[in-house]
């Protein structure tokens, strides 16, 4: 999921790192004090779960949890996922420095898409209507960074069709473990703490 | 505080999940080999790139040549001129590993000095030794088969992710949004006298 140094052409990591500034900027002014603390748990979850491997065949792949960043945080879940991207560079490597904006763009926009589509849909219902939307959004915002991945890599030359399916297909099963996580961390949510996925003037978020 | 505390049973359960210690990274080297470059090229998790093209290029960015992989991830490349050579593979889905020979190993594989032209004979100095360039090379040979092992080992511990590096990098977290915290709440402090 993460594109190491050295695989994008110039125009593509350069577009990144503005994109990035862009969301990173938009996510901020979008931070409510009271969202502060959600995420940076979030950040840290991001942080911690790309180390958790789920072993697929001869390779591997991990957890990204973008989704759930997305239906927490809205358009703040850009910096949160963002420090945890910065922190993985830096401490084991995964992707690079260069390509950190490609990476930030294609993991995060996801999830503020998610979390913008499906935010009503999970504060609706019951807790268990919730979740299941919760789910779908969880397994989409994968299927979106993906995609987002691979349309980084056809941007440089790579055949779009090819490395589109190639990481989609890799992911599918992440897809799966993620949306029932997703789901499950909504369905805790909604019956411990309902007002955390509506938008209050307090706490509300775009 | 509820709300914290679900999102830290959520992090809890990240955390206690199994957590392998190799990263999903390329990883990759070349040393001399003889009178080649032998290189290898994998995953950190153990699985080497099989058949992989690795194009060769020099600092210029011109393309020397190419290799193959074998089965185990290993390829060799007979080097024709003493300059630095740039060992590149594309493993697809944004993977791509990267190696570097430089100028002054190249010409000493080769049995040259750096910038000569290649048409120097590699001089025979084995009488130091007392052994015959047979047993020599049949040695050197060895010495490989048996270093081998210890290098993928050495290679595979310079990219294990610890635990340490795992609490830093949550203690960093935790002191950014802490800072980001204090920000922001000063501005509202501010704002309300």
């Amino acid at each position: 999921m993460h594109i190491v140094d050295g695989a994008l052409s110039n125009p593509v990591v350069i577009g990144g790192a503005v994109a990035a500034v862009g969301g990173i900027a938009m996510g901020l002014r979008n931070l409510p004090l009271e969202r502060i603390p959600a995420a940076g748990v979030l950040s840290a979850s991001f942080f911690v779960a790309s180390l958790i491997h789920v072993p697929i065949g001869p390779s591997s792949v991990h957890l990204i949890l973008n989704g759930l960043a997305g239906l927490v945080l809205g358009w703040a879940a850009f910096p949160a996922l963002f420090v945890g991207l910065l922190l993985q560079a830096v401490f084991f490597g995964f992707g690079g420095l260069t390509v950190l904006g490609v990476n930030a763009v294609n993991i995060a926009l996801p999830a503020v898409l998610v979390g913008l589509a499906f935010r009503p849909m999970v504060a609706r219902g019951s807790p268990m209507q919730g979740a299941i939307w919760g789910g779908i959004g969880g397994g989409l915002a994968i299927a979106a960074t993906t995609l987002a991945v691979a349309l980084s890599l056809a941007l440089t030359g790579d055949e779009f069709l090819l490395a589109a399916k190639l990481v989609f297909f890799a992911h599918i099963p992440v897809m799966v473990i993620e949306a029932l996580l997703t789901g499950a961390a909504v369905m805790l949510a909604r019956r411990v703490k309902p007002e955390l996925f509506i938008n209050t003037p307090a706490g509300g978020l775009s | 505080m509820i709300r914290t505390r679900v999102l830290i049973l959520t992090l809890a359960t990240a955390l206690m999940a199994p957590l392998p210690a190799l990263a999903h990274k390329v990883i990759s080297s070349v040393f001399p080999s003889g009178d080649a470059i032998e290189g290898e090229v994998g995953f950190s998790n153990g699985d080497m790139a099989v058949d992989l093209q690795i194009d060769v290029f020099n600092e210029a960015g011109e393309k020397l040549g190419e290799a193959r992989t074998d089965a185990d991830g290993f390829f060799i490349y007979t080097p024709t001129t003493p300059v630095t050579h740039i060992f590149r593979g594309d493993l697809g889905a944004g993977h791509v590993a990267e190696m570097t020979m430089p100028a002054d190993e190249v010409a000493d594989i080769m049995g040259v000095a750096a910038e000569a032209t290649p048409t120097v004979a590699p001089t025979a100095d084995t009488s130091a030794t007392g052994l015959s360039q047979d047993a020599e090379a049949e040695i050197a040979k060895m010495l490989r088969r048996e270093l081998r092992p210890l290098r993928q080992e050495i290679t595979a511990l310079k990219n294990e992710t610890n635990l340490q590096s795992i609490l830093g990098g949550i203690g960093y977290i935790v002191g950014l949004f802490g800072f980001g915290f204090y920000i922001a709440a000063r501005r509202q402090i501010g704002e309300q006298k």
